[in-house]
């Protein structure tokens, strides 16, 4: 059996309410490839709940679970950053049986803060599927934790299972690591960028456009290095989502610290980019002139069409961009995209539906199908790949993974785009 | 506070010690779990699935499945992938949710082995066990169920049980069992067949180089009267070069129960001045070994046992850093730190 794709075409005529079952994952069994890694498991390779959670400057995490739900921090306890920040309460059978473990966990906090030379200003508590279904009420274990050791505790919930959920683990952890913030009088000048946890790029115009309109600071959680900058985030006038992951963690913020927010998207094409900024001047009712930070990204992909031509690029959803939208980007820009792996889900259907328009043919194939054991690269027509998925089904072909830590948005993450794929290429 | 860690990190599970041993067998292993369990195996404790591809599948649990324990929903799943694509066998593998939800893997195996013609095995993982629980319950499901038949016995065939780079911590340990000893060799969980497991009554013996696989072969010996020994040919040649100067000092071994005992052994025919002592975090092999059932109890054995020499994955040097001041040689074990023999 070969591995299964539908067209663009055969998809938005399906709508978004008959998506084929051969593309839900709820449907299916995963398949474990490495071209799902960052689906099953996300601290994998890149931010999941755990590192995540460590995010928070001077704080250590405390996962309570059983031990096979903390294998893999072996690898990150091998990063200087955060070698000495992890510690584990193993649960065992009778544990899970009768929540015993629960009353465990204050003292093991006490005896976490009291071990180190400096105590941590704060301590992430990491539970798992199995205190999901035991129902357990974690707010109230931390609070406890608190008292008893006199540093505030929190919970990071790595709830597996509701991953397709109203309230998915990463935009949990989220919501948890600025829970620390305290309420703090505003500074007019000061904004937060809220969604990753590693910065954006330093040449990301974004800085230059904020500044320039007179936004003084601009915080990253990534770019603090201590608690107190860290805090320092709760003078914000506004936050600036650039993840939808982060909505729910900048609503609370809008609910508890007064601070509004604005959410961008992630977008590739220069049109749609410069629109956006158009929006953000008018909410802000400042001036973003972006005309330079445009030109260059144009002259990018033009530059690049001229020297490779309309190359026929294979994009994966393993990149620090959504597919569909990265897909329908090359497509305006005057590329070929005859194959996508995506996950597909309502709000994709935006994207494809233009896609459809300009690629009818274009294969979409599902990272998580197990039809794609069989997934055959000889019958594909890609001379470019673009995400570690995509590189992984074309060994053979040149293509870059384009989901390192540091994040690339606007203008900038198109010039990137361009440079790395002509890096490779040369 | 026993179940507290505060240098190491948690060791292999129970699952990850069964994927290990059906690997290679080509064979649908599908790990009943949320997601998490699968991409902590595939992405540190199985080393063998960034290099070759095989058919795992995570069976993508969601909290309503769970809640109204939806195995129908399971089944049809596994059911489907096990017809799209051509494998000798399907096996579940348990984790933390069906542990806690009770799901009836017996029940599972049934429904799904009505629809298929392929043999179906399920291993009851609950992922708060260590590796060696697993791989212990996969070796025997996997021999219970396709060693069936008594061949003929061939003087020269041998088999390996315990294999795996859990335990061996190299992928090349299968290749080098195999240039020491002469004859038909026959390495299970790696570089070996379903077949070979199929016809494990030809071999004269079985070679148990792991605790993992010890219940394995007995129930061989019971079953075909195989005799078996513990034996472990393959050790790393730097962790004995280094462990050569160790003459006339207080040495503590630390690694799996089978490699520590085979190591101590070795270097005490070598070092007959040296006071050697063995030990394991996971299991006991005889009177006078060291059992740790925690980080403290490690510390303090070492504190009391006034060692020179501590021969151990370096995982678990980070326990007695500031009070061990003797020597510290680096025996690696995948199963702690998720090291490999080729990393070094």
């Amino acid at each position: 059996m070969q591995a299964y794709s539908i067209t663009a075409a055969e998809l938005v005529k399906c709508g978004k309410d008959n998506i084929p079952s051969e593309l839900q994952s709820g449907k299916n069994l995963i398949y474990s490839s490495p071209a799902t890694l960052a689906f099953n498991s996300p601290g994998a390779q890149g931010f999941g709940v755990k590192r995540a959670g460590l995010a928070v400057p001077e704080s250590v995490m405390l996962l309570v679970s059983p031990g096979c739900c903390g294998r893999n921090t072996s690898a990150l306890g091998r990063d200087r950053k955060y070698r000495d920040r992890f510690y584990y309460l193993l649960q065992d059978d009778t544990d899970i049986v009768t929540g015993r473990h629960l009353n465990r966990i204050p003292e093991a906090v006490k005896e976490i803060c009291a071990s180190r030379a400096v105590p941590p200003k704060a301590v992430m508590i990491c539970i798992t599927c199995v205190d999901a279904l035991l129902g357990t009420d974690m707010e109230r274990v931390c609070k406890k934790c608190t008292e008893v050791s006199g540093v505030p505790t929190v919970p990071c919930y790595m709830y597996a299972l509701t991953r397709e959920g109203r309230l998915p683990p990463m935009a949990s952890v989220r919501r948890s690591v600025y829970s620390l913030l305290n309420k703090r009088p505003k500074k007019s000048s000061a904004c937060n960028i809220l969604g990753y946890f590693s910065p954006l790029a330093d040449d990301c115009e974004l800085y230059d456009l904020l500044q320039s309109a007179g936004v003084k600071t601009i915080r990253e959680i990534a770019r603090c290095q201590t608690f107190e900058e860290y805090q320092a985030m709760a003078e914000a006038n506004f936050n600036l989502v650039l993840n939808p992951e982060a909505r729910y963690a900048a609503q609370d913020l809008s609910t508890r610290l007064a601070i509004p927010y604005i959410e961008l998207t992630n977008l590739h094409r220069v049109e749609k980019i410069h629109n956006q900024y158009a929006a953000l001047s008018r909410a802000l009712n400042i001036t973003l002139d972006d005309e330079p930070h445009r030109a260059a990204a144009e002259a990018a992909v033009k530059k690049f069409r001229r020297d490779y031509g309309s190359l026929n690029i294979a994009v994966g959803e393993w990149l620090n961009a959504d597919a569909f939208e990265m897909a329908l980007s090359l497509l305006e820009m005057g590329f070929k995209v005859s194959e996508i792996y995506g996950t597909l889900g309502e709000a994709n259907y935006v994207y494809l539906k233009k896609l459809a328009a300009i690629a009818p043919d274009c294969k979409v194939f599902s990272n998580l199908s197990p039809t794609m054991l069989n997934y055959d690269p000889a019958r594909s027509t890609v001379q470019l790949t673009l995400g570690q998925d995509a590189m992984y089904y074309h060994p053979g072909k040149p293509g870059i993974c384009w989901n390192g830590e540091i994040r690339q948005f606007g203008y900038q993450a198109v010039r990137d785009l361009f440079q790395q794929f002509t890096e490779v290429l040369k | 506070m026993k179940s507290l860690l505060k240098y190491l990190s948690p060791f292999a599970p129970d699952l990850a010690g069964a994927v290990s041993v059906l690997f290679e067998l080509d064979g649908l292993i599908v790990i009943c779990d949320a997601g998490g369990c699968t991409g902590n195996i595939c992405g540190f404790d199985e080393p063998r699935w960034f290099t070759q591809k095989s058919a795992l599948f995570s069976a993508g649990l969601r909290d309503m499945d769970a809640i109204l324990g939806r195995d129908r929903l399971l089944a049809d799943k596994l059911i489907a992938a096990a017809q799209s694509s051509q494998r000798k066998f399907a096996v579940m593998i348990g984790s933390p949710v069906p542990a806690v939800i009770a799901t009836d893997f017996t029940a599972l195996k049934r429904m799904c082995q009505k629809k298929l013609d392929i043999p179906v095995m399920a291993i009851e993982a609950c992922g708060t066990l260590d590796y060696e629980v697993g791989a212990s319950a996969a070796y025997c499901e996997l021999f219970k169920t396709f060693a069936q038949e008594k061949y003929p016995v061939k003087a020269d065939a041998v088999g390996v049980l315990g294999v795996t780079p859990l335990d061996c911590s190299t992928l090349e340990a299968a290749g080098k069992i195999t240039q020491m000893i002469s004859g038909d060799l026959r390495c299970y969980g790696m570089n070996s067949t379903l077949a070979d497991i199929v016809r494990a009554s030809e071999v004269s013996k079985n070679l148990v180089v792991a605790p993992a696989a010890l219940k394995c072969a007995q129930m061989l010996e019971r079953k075909f009267g195989t005799p078996y020994e513990i034996a472990v040919p393959f050790l790393p040649e730097n962790t004995l070069q280094a462990a050569i100067n160790a003459a006339g000092k207080n040495v503590l071994i630390v690694h799996q129960v089978f490699a520590a005992r085979a190591l101590q052994q070795k270097l005490q025919a070598i070092l007959p001045d040296s006071r050697i002592s063995s030990g394991s975090f996971f299991n006991k092999y005889a009177q006078g070994d060291y059992k740790f059932a925690s980080e403290n109890d490690f510390a303090e054995t070492v504190a009391e046992g006034n060692f020179d020499v501590i021969i151990a994955d370096d995982a678990f040097r980070r326990i007695v850093e500031k009070s061990f001041h003797g020597q510290w040689i680096d025996f690696t074990h995948f199963a702690v730190s998720g090291k490999l023999l080729e990393e070094e």
